[in-house]
């Protein structure tokens, strides 16, 4: 931890101000949850931040030490519940693996299509608020308008708009109706031309850049060192991307690329997520095309499944980074054992260090930039 | 370099490291003998190109967890008829070795080659502690208070090792096979 360091600018000063402290949360509009940041505050320039989490912890890596391991997908969902369905598919991976069950063919590339889209919706989310944040609030409105529309096209495939539930061991809940994949045909080709509007909205908005652009900037080697994951990594310009490095479900087979930030400012992380839309429409128009008739649940996953004794580990690109999962199994009817390599908590650990030294405003910023959801965070 | 030509190098560094009996499927997983050993070969493995460290946990191998943990029945069925006793829900598997270790993880990835490794060390429950690595990987950081705070390992010379997740007042380590929670205020 970085105990009280004067920041160079202060250091110069001749002026002598006397120090603040301020509770930034737990109730605040910009933490997006229950997050509570101290802050000590030298004027206007931040000396001191500790970030206090926990407010929302659940135990649920306790809880599924209990539970069985078709009810442990439903405790998944209560992570990350912006961007529920990786969470689901990484403990069907880890517990597939644990199994030994494949799923089929057709369930894995609808696994792919309802991540990706998953992913647009987390990220429209992200764009929405991130604009409110730094003080723009009509692109949340536009946002907003194409997230529902994919929240509904959940709704209308397993019931839930947020808390889905919906990759199951073996394989995928229910199959999708023509109709579904017409619905989703209809929206890819709306929601394209709606990026450029973004751009034109929000991403290359001159006082939005002036907010972003060169603030909170880090390095490659920091990044990596922070163990930082998603976007947030590729913002600084690494290539690092579970859906490239560990393919699972099949993501080798699909034609996208990574985008890379180049400074690792607020402005690329964001310009990242607002890329990677687009290559999630490309990976959905791909596997929409190439949807292989079958089953959509693999034969043979027991009602009360016992997997032999062993540990797995199995990990996904999440909306917010890599998300893993480390299972033990005793050979009883729950995990053991169950870890969550949740990137949101690994993401947030940066902000002690990076906020010190910033302006008070840069804080809601840099703490948008790193998208955090706090029911991951706390887990 | 894959996982075979890793092991190979590491034998020969480090003569005493070897494969673990369990390892995590599909992953080359190591086990070191002692946590003298720890320092050394991190060292080796972040010049090596291991340098983004993933995760930091740790398993209770004691036994079964002991339902005493938990604030009020987590698996609470209302179709149950009255007086029926509800199945166990943590049950000992026979034939599985349970022994009172607390067997730490740290996982290793190689973004440049693609790779991971997991490394292993057991550590006695009475008393688990490892040298801490966030004089490394700044990552280490919360992820070790993460597990000091539901595990109880003690990081030896970790910076501010302080609980994370868990209230101030709750005490024990939630993740341990027999912790046993103590009513507060905000039960029932």
């Amino acid at each position: 931890m970085s105990d009280i360091a004067t920041p160079p600018a202060l250091a110069t000063s001749s002026l002598k101000t006397d120090q603040m402290f301020i509770n930034m949360g737990p109730q605040h509009p910009s933490t997006h949850g229950v997050l509570r940041i101290a802050l000590t505050l030298e004027g206007e320039v931040i000396v001191k931040a500790v970030p206090d989490i926990g407010y929302l912890h659940r135990g649920t890596e306790k809880l599924a030490e209990v539970r069985g391991y078709h009810h442990c997908i439903v405790l998944t969902d209560r992570w990350d519940y912006v961007s529920a369905m990786p969470n689901n598919l990484v403990f069907c991976l880890a517990a597939e693996k644990l199994l030994g069950v494949k799923a089929p063919a057709r369930a894995d590339t609808l696994r792919v299509v309802m991540c990706e889209m998953n992913r647009i919706a987390s990220h429209l989310l992200f764009m929405g608020t991130y604009g409110i944040d730094t003080g723009a609030f009509t692109p949340f409105l536009y946002a907003f308008r194409e997230r529902e529309m994919v929240l509904d096209l959940f709704e209308m495939l397993c019931g839930a708009r947020l808390t889905y539930n919906y990759i199951r061991l073996g394989g995928v809940m229910t199959d999708v109706t023509p109709e579904w994949i017409g619905r989703l045909k209809e929206f890819l080709v709306y929601f394209k031309p709606r990026l450029d509007e973004y751009n034109t909205l929000l991403t290359f908005n001159p006082i939005f850049m002036a907010r972003t652009k060169g603030v909170g900037c880090i390095t490659p080697q920091e990044a990596v060192n922070w163990g930082l994951s998603g976007p947030n990594l590729r913002g600084s310009g690494v290539n690092y991307d579970a859906r490239k490095h560990d393919p699972y479900c099949g993501y080798e087979t699909y034609e996208f690329d990574v985008p890379l930030g180049e400074e690792g400012s607020c402005w690329d992380r964001y310009y990242c997520r607002v890329r990677e839309m687009r290559e999630s429409v490309r990976i959905i128009e791909q596997a929409l095309a190439k949807l292989p008739d079958g089953p959509v649940m693999a034969p043979g996953v027991a009602k009360v499944p016992k997997p032999a004794p062993g540990e797995s580990y199995a990990h996904v690109e999440a909306s917010r980074g890599d998300l893993g999962i480390y299972l033990v199994s005793d050979g009883g009817i729950s995990p053991f054992r169950m870890h969550v390599r949740a990137p949101s908590f690994v993401n947030l650990a940066m902000l002690e260090e990076k906020l010190v030294g910033m302006k008070v405003a840069d804080v809601i910023a840099i703490l948008g930039s790193i998208d955090i959801v706090l029911g991951e965070v706390d887990r | 370099m894959n996982s075979e030509e890793l092991f190979a190098k590491i034998q020969a560094g480090f003569p005493a490291v070897e494969r673990a009996a369990i390892p995590v499927k599909d992953y080359l997983t190591l086990r070191l003998p002692a946590k003298e050993q720890l320092l050394p070969l991190t060292k080796w493995l972040r010049q090596a190109g291991y340098d983004y460290l993933e995760m930091i946990t740790a398993t209770d191998f004691k036994g079964p967890v002991d339902m005493n943990g938990y604030i009020r029945q987590p698996n609470f069925n209302p179709f149950l008829p009255e007086g029926a006793t509800p199945e166990i829900e943590s049950a000992a598997t026979a034939g599985f070795p349970y022994k009172p270790v607390i067997e730490h993880l740290w996982s290793f990835v190689s973004i440049s080659d693609k790779t991971r490794v997991f490394v292993k060390l057991e550590l006695p429950r009475e008393a688990p502690s490892v040298p801490t690595l966030t004089g490394l990987f700044k990552t280490a950081d919360w992820q070790e208070r993460e597990t000091f705070d539901l595990m109880g390992v003690i990081y030896e010379g970790h910076p501010n090792l302080t609980k994370i997740l868990t209230p101030d007042f709750l005490q024990g380590h939630p993740l341990r096979k027999d912790y046993v929670h103590i009513k507060d205020r905000f039960d029932e």
